[in-house]
């Protein structure tokens, strides 16, 4: 147990460090990782959506779940299952970045944004945590998405194969696919160094089973801070790595690829953390166990991904101005959905 | 011979309900994350010391069940 702390602690001061790292190789301010962001950039990047600023392929989403594939692989731990409410799974995958597009990014940019000064983020965290303990009232009270079979070999590759091709489109860049020439888009390290960098975070988030959600759960169920520790790892690495290069700004104005409408941060990262909780793990948790063979995770995964699309497609997403009204409806319209998927697969009849 | 076991669920109230069980039979139980030497999956688990293992009856929320030994774990069921 103690090893598994200094293990997750570890992981997490790399991360941080990496997180960091990719800021300053070219990614966006506080945007080292943002997985609710890359998705968004990746479904743009194949015209999934045409917001001009946030079209790119992100070698990081790509490397994450291959690094985990890897690990698993390397471990014994690839197990292909799946069958446990795939479409319920995509549903709340979808809601959760509808939350994530409100607040402007997942819940491990929230830690980097945290790390940089941005105290919006810290208004993100609460909300995040609320959300989580709504979740966790239904947890305790019977909510099961039901249990998960085996599923062939060939079902678990799929997802690891489709971001190898990913990859390649990046790489072979056909006149199809979307690079932004300006915008948070067009803000990226080289190609390798994101790859590398994600296939890394990716080992070490299998390794340790790293999860924003998980350790905020387990300190609030267990009373276990394992979870947590590499959450504050990352935290406390990344803050000394802004303190260093000089990009600390503690303030609420004035952030990058940020907004100040704490009502509206708060609600996005409650509807982050509600939906999540309900899932089972954070968007990156997701990533890493669609590494592992779980394809209930891929099906979360491409939630994400389609959710992202509507956020554009339908003008749901923040910006530095500020929330639209139509992401404050679909936030609420998220609320309300996910907890009739709570109360559904909480309150019914046994046989 | 009373030996430590460790069930883990496909949810998080299985593992309640099957510790809810054995209390219910007056034994110990310990609702618990999973130990990441025993799965790579991050839910909840039920460590309990018991003479069989079956003490709490099967369930379809049940994963599998191992008995702590000195080498690690021995499977003993899967659901």
């Amino acid at each position: 147990m103690k090893n598994e702390k200094i293990t997750i602690g570890i992981a997490g001061i790399l991360i941080g460090i990496i997180a960091v790292g990719l800021v300053f190789f070219g990614n966006p301010a506080n945007m080292g990782f943002c997985i609710a962001c890359f998705i968004r950039d990746t479904a743009g990047g194949l015209g999934l959506h045409r917001a001009a600023p946030v079209q790119y392929i992100r070698p990081e989403i790509i490397g994450l779940v291959l690094g985990a594939f890897l690990m698993a692989v390397g471990r014994k731990e690839f197990s292909v299952k799946g069958g446990s409410s795939p479409v319920t799974r995509f549903v709340l995958g979808f809601f959760v970045m509808i939350g994530c597009l409100m607040f402007l990014g997942c819940p491990f940019r929230m830690i980097l944004r945290m790390a940089g000064g941005d105290l919006n983020a810290y208004i993100g965290l609460v909300g995040f945590a609320a959300g989580i303990l709504v979740g966790i009232f239904f947890l305790n009270n019977g909510y099961t998405l039901k249990r998960t079979y085996k599923q062939s070999t060939s079902e678990g590759l799929m997802f690891p194969v489709i971001q190898v091709v990913l990859l390649v489109l990046l790489v072979a860049a056909p006149a199809f696919i979307f690079f932004s020439e300006e915008g948070p888009g067009s803000k990226h390290a080289a190609v390798i160094i994101s790859l590398a960098a994600g296939l890394i975070v990716g080992a070490a988030a299998q390794l340790t089973r790293l999860c924003m959600v998980g350790g905020i759960r387990d300190m609030i169920l267990f009373k276990e801070s394992k979870l947590l520790i590499g959450f504050v790892a990352i935290f406390a690495a990344a803050l000394i790595g802004n303190l260093a290069l000089g990009s600390f700004n503690l303030a609420m104005a004035g952030q990058p690829i940020a907004h100040t409408d704490g009502l509206w941060n708060f609600l996005g990262m409650l509807l982050v953390g509600y939906g999540c909780a309900l899932l089972g793990g954070c968007p990156l948790r997701q990533l890493v166990l669609s590494g592992e063979g779980n394809v209930d995770s891929a099906v979360t995964v491409l939630g994400l991904a389609a959710g992202a699309a509507f956020c554009h497609n339908f003008g749901l997403a923040s910006s530095a101005e500020g929330p639209t009204a139509n992401g404050k409806i679909a936030v609420i319209i998220g609320i309300v959905v996910v907890t009739v998927i709570a109360a559904a697969n909480t309150f019914r009849k046994e046989k | 011979m009373y030996h430590t076991y460790i069930a883990t669920f496909f949810s998080h109230f299985g593992a309640i309900r099957f510790s809810r069980e054995l209390k219910k039979k007056g034994m110990k139980a310990t609702v618990m994350p999973v130990p990441r030497n025993l799965s790579s999956s991050c839910g909840t688990c039920v460590s309990y010391e018991s003479e069989n293992w079956d003490a709490a009856g099967i369930s379809e929320e049940l994963e599998q069940i191992v008995r702590v030994v000195d080498e690690g774990y021995q499977k003993v069921y899967e659901g």
